[in-house]
């Protein structure tokens, strides 16, 4: 076990740099926070809840930007490759959490940290130099202006060494565009501009080199449950296709069954599907498999365009990639959707957030609110895939029409007006993810009142989507989306990866996240113990935006959802009105122990899970 | 006897050979015997894509019969009839 700390799977430290005054320390990781919040996510919130004051800028220098690991990490359990970038978000303004995979926060742990906390702003562009115990922040403005893999490359050769793993931001984040993302090698830490953080702190890039080891309290045990769970996800038939087809292995079941978000979530069926699977991208342009550190599922596809318009090589395509520019914007050629997915790479944005505002701008022309005047002379049509690539580049350099989807969907629609906020995929601000709720009333509340909006990893409609649990039924979604909520964040906490969500999950904390947990840091925690862990560490979450002044009035869905029934297919009628949303949220409350007025936890709550230290902070009402 | 076309998609489609195929399913015509015979004509490989080997049950996942949607856990002794069409909406999960 690391020196003078107690538990497995920790490194027992912390690096702690101001770029303001350039100030390097090491710090003992907190043993009773270690305990209280586990890690990654769960131990962030903890920290920036004590360290950041309500209502900063969050491109301010106060801001803190945390990138951390979690005990599972760097061990050699499966899909525990992952690792976390948090701050408070310029995108939705509250504690925001982005996780990524690959091999960056294992190397961290080798290095010798379990996380590392950057400060202040650096006076001129500059780049954090991790090598074991030796840290050096550098000057970046070579590199400043480049795009993350040219840094990456540059950064490889001049250090000299190839196996460093590296943490970088393209010309987004040096602009602070809302949402920049961070790649970590070919990972994204795509959501919530955390990229525009580092960017506003001019921080280029973080790059690793680490020795050392993790070390657990009995290795035979950790040799034995990642056995245990490398054979669970051989057998999971909700794992396997992972492997061969990625995250775009559901695309054709998700069409057959109506619940592929279309022409900006106009419907939920797309005509042009067939050419945009997972089957027909590993036929076309797969040319290898990738995986992150330690994981069997290497559910990371290699794929290159060779030549043509769309020449291109990427790491995807992923899920997400084919909705936000495929089915969103009625793209139906994946050449051009490997092209869209490289200049989300070249430029450093969240390729979700773009695609959603480039479908919102495509509603705006077909509704004739937006002309060829608003669109830098574009045909804007749904299915324009040129057009499409076009407004991509415009948004990565922030021009014309670029300049305003730069911003988002919420703000853009508040700037143009007319009714354009109905079709804004966007709740808290974050654009959403291609996993529907209309037909779902469990995720409908775990989106809408999950602290990031549409994000599919505070809520999973898997249980729902699956027939699981009864979709129809209102009946007891509160504590399911609540369960669901607990055991994301605790996996989170961990880190580990939610694709093994059958392993992990899927309706509540299962016994194999914590015969993991409890087998890496030798805790022996029960079902009770662990859940209170993660209500802990949802509830601080909940502190901070409350803290911040989000009541239960933030707690909506997009408009459209509210508003749209779904006009075809097999759900079609499926929505979630407003009144359905409030009686599941006054459940969802209900069961959470929160106040049904405001939404915020209740000092009885705060002082059962030993977060008495927010009551004074979230208001009255309580 | 009832003859329906099943539907199926990635895995499960490479073990069947093809997106869709005809199956005669038996007496009861139910969507559980039809998984049955798939597992008679398709053997272990079809078994262990749809059946989980630790909780012994059929995995959870939607399947569209005809226009409308149902379940492998809560309508296992859904009746179908010959021309019916079946898809198997699965795999299904996040990015
Ligand atoms: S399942 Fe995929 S994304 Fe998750 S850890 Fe494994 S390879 Fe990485």
């Amino acid at each position: 076990m690391a020196k003078n700390f107690p538990y497995g799977g920790y490194m027992g430290q912390l690096l702690r740099v101001n770029l303001s005054n350039r100030g390097i320390s090491k710090e003992d990781l907190r043993k009773d926070w270690a305990r209280d919040f586990v890690g990654g996510v769960g131990l962030t919130a903890r920290i920036l809840y004590e360290e950041i004051p309500p209502k900063i800028d969050p491109l301010g220098p106060e801001n803190k930007l945390v990138m951390m690991t979690g005990p599972v990490n760097g061990t050699m359990i499966p899909a525990a490759s992952r690792s976390s970038f948090c701050a408070k978000s310029p995108y939705t303004r509250s504690f925001f959490h982005s996780i990524f995979g690959g091999f960056l926060g294992p190397e961290l742990k080798f290095a010798g940290y379990d996380g590392l906390i950057i400060e202040g702003r650096a006076d001129k562009p500059v780049y954090l130099w991790i090598d074991d115990d030796r840290i050096e922040i550098r000057d970046a403005s070579h590199l400043w202006g480049k795009d993350p893999f040219t840094t990456q490359d540059i950064l490889r050769s001049e250090i000299g060494d190839e196996e460093i793993h590296i943490a970088t931001i393209g010309l987004a984040g040096e602009e602070k565009a809302p949402y920049a993302m961070i790649l970590c090698d070919i990972r994204a830490a795509g959501r919530g501009g955390m990229g525009a953080v580092m960017g506003s702190k001019n921080l280029k890039a973080i790059a690793v080199r680490g020795t050392g080891s993790v070390s657990v309290p009995n290795m035979l045990r950790v040799y034995n449950t990642a056995v245990r769970i490398n054979e669970l996800f051989a057998t999971t038939p909700a794992v396997q296709g992972l492997s061969g087809y990625g995250t775009p292995r559901n695309v054709a079941a998700m069409n057959e069954g109506g619940i592929l978000p279309t022409r900006n979530w106009q419907t939920e069926t797309f005509k042009g599907m067939k050419n945009i699977t997972g089957e027909v991208m590993r036929e076309q342009v797969v040319k290898g498999d990738r995986a992150c550190f330690a994981c069997s599922i290497n559910c990371t596809k290699y794929s290159v365009v060779p030549k043509g318009p769309y020449k291109s090589v990427i790491n995807g395509a992923d899920y997400e990639t084919i909705y936000a520019f495929g089915s969103i914007c009625e793209v139906d050629n994946l050449e051009v959707l490997c092209k869209a997915d490289e200049l989300c790479d070249h430029y450093g944005i969240d390729l979700i957030s773009t695609g959603v505002s480039i479908g919102w701008a495509m509603e705006c022309y077909e509704k004739g609110i937006f002309t060829k005047k608003d669109t830098d002379g574009i045909d804007l049509r749904f299915g324009n895939a040129d057009g499409m690539l076009q407004v991509i580049e415009k948004i990565g350099k922030r021009e014309g029409l670029g300049e305003l989807l730069a911003k988002g969907t919420r703000d853009a629609a508040k700037i143009v007006g007319k009714g354009t906020d109905r079709f804004a995929i966007q709740n808290k601000g974050l654009e959403w993810p291609g996993h529907t709720c209309r037909p779902f009333p469990a995720a409908a509340v775990g989106y809408a009142t999950g602290p990031r909006g549409g994000s599919h990893h505070d809520i999973r409609p898997t249980a729902e989507k699956s027939g699981l649990v009864d979709r129809k039924t209102l009946e007891g979604k509160g504590a399911l989306a609540a369960e669901v909520n607990h055991w994301l964040i605790l996996g989170d906490s961990m880190l580990v990866c939610h694709l093994a969500e059958p392993i992990w999950g899927p309706l509540k904390i299962s016994d194999s996240m914590i015969n993991v947990l409890n087998a890496v840091t030798g805790w022996e925690l029960n079902y009770e113990q662990a859940r209170k862990i993660a209500e802990r560490e949802w509830n601080i979450i909940r502190c901070f935006s409350a803290r911040e002044g989000f009541t239960r009035e933030d707690d909506q869905l997009p408009i459209r959802f509210m508003e749209e029934p779904v006009p075809e297919g097999p759900m079609q009628g499926s929505y979630i009105p407003k009144e359905t949303l409030e009686r599941l949220k006054d459940d969802y409350f209900t069961y959470r122990g929160w106040d049904l007025k405001t939404g915020n936890p209740t000092r009885e709550k705060l002082s059962e899970l030993g977060l008495d230290f927010a009551v004074k902070d979230i208001g009255k009402g309580n | 006897m009832a003859r329906v076309k099943v539907k199926s998609f990635s895995v499960i489609r490479d073990v069947l050979g093809s997106e869709v195929v005809e199956i005669d399913v038996r007496k009861p015509e139910t969507v559980g015997e039809l998984f049955e015979e798939l597992v008679r004509r398709y053997g272990q490989p079809f078994k262990e894509k749809i059946w989980d080997p630790n909780s012994g049950q059929m995995a959870p996942f939607l399947i569209k019969l005809n226009e409308s949607i149902i379940s492998s856990t809560l309508d296992i002794d859904h009746k179908i009839k010959n021309g019916d069409e079946i898809a198997i909406i699965f795999p299904i999960g996040g990015g």
